[in-house]
């Protein structure tokens, strides 16, 4: 029962169906979801995150119910924001890394002490104390992925990990990320940012319109993009 | 439970903001700032037991020595001086003006100014006028008088609030959750 | 974020911080006791005296906390020249000139982290109804999310600016809750991506 395995799982809110009949298993270690905006991505990301309920179907992670199991899942897996001031909740950056190890039930002293003691490993001892609103974007996203690292997740879930950032950012995030053990679900509308992934899902309408090695899925998807662009039918309304 | 923590957590946070802010002026060169706005905005927006609370962790940040008081202020010495029974009243001016949207059935925004009048001006002036007596030793019609003064900036904000509560009720229905 | 602690180090900081908040208890209840106008400016004389030791910077600090107070101060003093009453007019002020400045001393001389540990302290006996470990939850997201607000009300201000010659004013307030609200929203998933609340 290892991976995280999705049976006709679906999401709707107030009777909108954002994604249906979703069948699938995830084992690999580098897996890419893409898809246009409102195609559902994020809603798959917060489905697999247990952070909602599935409204049809079931979701499991190793066996367990990530919506439910909340312990189980923490101990799991770990997602990463797409905007780093949605994740961060404390004001210095210890209590921000602390928090995650405090929540698997280590006592405030010793998480703050490993909280250092990670700052300290990666040669940013000195951010110990800063408060979070100095840090420039680029420190916030590497603040966030400490801080889902430091709970040692065996999945990570990566919502556009890349967007907003400048090349030398995105540069360094993908040697941070390539080095990871974890495994890793990055979901993107930009093919480039899953073209090293070992398996690639195309969501289109909140079903998967594709699902193969990238080498297949992501021509095709970036075919249809272009062919979308193309028309200059996007005035219709969602809903 | 997480939503309803952040939910204080966010208001308080909006009541400090609005108090920091000097570029309000709510009416042509009037510049009071916007905190007690903030007051009822925590009642009629988050309902009497999450905007009480708001109010209540606002307060004990001011308390431990954040100068988040309109004008700068903060630490305890706020607590000894003539503003005592205002602060004393935030509370329970949020407290009460929840209650009354809650109970109410009236339009949002119509409930949201009259629950700010009763609340926000009523409850508070009905705290904040005995403790200025008491820390400056006046009578209470002497210190009444002296709180009139804040009385036509406080109708304007609490009919502000009713119009804010119900742009809330509109745009964004279900965040209302002093009606849900 | 700025606190009205000193930066200026004390022996007064070393004091434990619920030491010198029981201490201020007593003193505040020991001005109320007091109603000669000597007695009280004795009380004055020793919270200036306890302010002095630690150079201009400190004095100049406090100076500027008392400032809110002296329009109160020149009120009480109009009026009671008006009605021929100075004694009593000095008791109202040195009194509430004392209670004011001795607090402004406990907390321009205690930290904000010792000052919440405190209350934590204080709020024990309210587990059942507030939780601790909530409660410190709570202290650390307002302080989180005081810069952010802050800079997402001048945003909104600067988008009214971008396109109206008028000032925005209250027009800000309808945009500045929804994204108190929205916060709210995101920073009750990311504690629930992270183990909640429990």
């Amino acid at each position: 029962m290892s991976g995280i395995r999705l049976q006709d799982a679906g999401h709707g809110v107030a009777g909108k169906v954002i994604l249906s009949g979703l069948d699938l298993h995830l084992t690999e270690a580098r897996i890419g979801i893409v898809g246009r905006n409102g195609s559902g991505k994020t809603t798959l990301l917060r489905l697999i995150a247990g952070l909602v309920a599935p409204t049809t179907g079931t979701v499991r992670l190793d066996g367990i119910d990530p919506f439910h199991d909340r312990k189980g899942t923490l101990a799991r897996l770990g997602i990463l924001f797409q905007n780093p001031d949605h994740q961060i909740l404390f004001p210095t950056v210890e209590e921000e890394l602390a928090f995650g190890l405090r929540q698997q039930g280590q006592a405030q002293a010793q998480a703050l002490e490993a909280a250092r003691a990670a700052l300290q490993a990666e040669g940013r001892g000195h951010w110990a104390g800063a408060a979070v609103a100095t840090l420039s974007g680029g420190q916030r996203h590497w603040l966030c992925l400490q801080a889902v690292l430091m709970m040692r997740p065996a999945t990570i879930l990566l919502d556009e990990p890349f967007a907003g950032l400048d090349l030398p950012t995105i540069a360094r995030m993908i040697r941070r990320l390539a080095a990871l053990p974890q495994r890793l679900i990055t979901i993107s509308h930009e093919p480039a940012a899953v073209a090293g992934a070992d398996r690639v899902i195309w969501l289109e309408a909140g079903r998967v319109a594709a699902d193969g090695p990238p080498a297949e899925v992501l021509p095709a998807f970036t075919a249809e993009m272009a062919r979308i662009g193309g028309t200059d039918a996007d005035a219709d309304l969602a809903g | 439970m997480e939503r309803s923590l952040t939910h204080v957590a966010l208001f308080a946070a909006l009541v400090a903001v609005l108090g920091l802010v000097p570029q309000i002026s709510l009416a042509a060169g009037v510049p009071i700032t916007a905190q007690s706005l903030g007051i009822m905005l925590c009642g009629t927006v988050l309902g009497a037991r999450r905007g009480a609370l708001a109010v209540l962790l606002f307060l004990a940040l001011v308390a431990a020595g954040l100068p988040l008081l309109s004008g700068g202020r903060g630490g305890i010495g706020v607590f000894a001086g003539p503003s005592v029974g205002f602060l004393i009243g935030f509370p329970l001016a949020a407290f009460t003006a929840g209650w009354i949207v809650e109970r109410t059935t009236l339009a949002p925004g119509l409930a949201a100014g009259a629950a700010a009048i009763i609340g926000g001006i009523g409850v508070l002036y009905a705290f904040g006028i005995p403790g200025m007596a008491l820390v400056l030793q006046k009578s209470l019609g002497e210190a009444s008088f002296i709180a009139m003064a804040f009385l036509p900036g406080d109708v304007l904000k609490a009919v502000l609030a009713g119009f804010v509560t119900q742009a809330i009720a509109r745009m964004r229905p279900g965040a209302l959750l002093s009606r849900a | 974020m700025l606190t009205l602690t000193s930066p200026v180090e004390t022996p007064l900081h070393r004091l434990p911080a619920a030491a010198k908040l029981a201490a201020l208890a007593v003193f505040t209840v020991v001005l109320f006791r007091l109603s000669s106008p000597a007695g009280l400016a004795l009380a004055l004389a020793v919270v200036v005296a306890l302010h002095l030791p630690w150079g201009a910077r400190f004095a100049a600090h406090a100076g500027r906390m008392m400032r809110p107070l002296w329009p109160f101060v020149a009120v009480v003093a109009l009026w009671h020249l008006w009605v021929s009453d100075p004694r009593g007019g000095a008791v109202v002020v040195l009194r509430m000139a004392a209670a004011v400045a001795a607090a402004n001393l406990v907390t321009m001389t205690t930290r904000l982290s010792d000052m919440l540990a405190v209350f934590e302290w204080l709020a024990t006996p309210l587990a059942r109804l507030i939780p601790p470990r909530r409660l410190a939850l709570a202290f650390a997201l307002m302080i989180r999310f005081i810069p952010q607000l802050s800079d997402r009300l001048r945003q909104i201000a600067d988008a009214f600016r971008a396109r109206s010659p008028r000032r925005p004013g209250w027009r800000v307030l309808v945009p500045a809750t929804l994204a108190a609200l929205d916060d709210a929203d995101h920073a009750a998933e990311a504690l629930r991506a992270r183990g909640g609340t429990e």
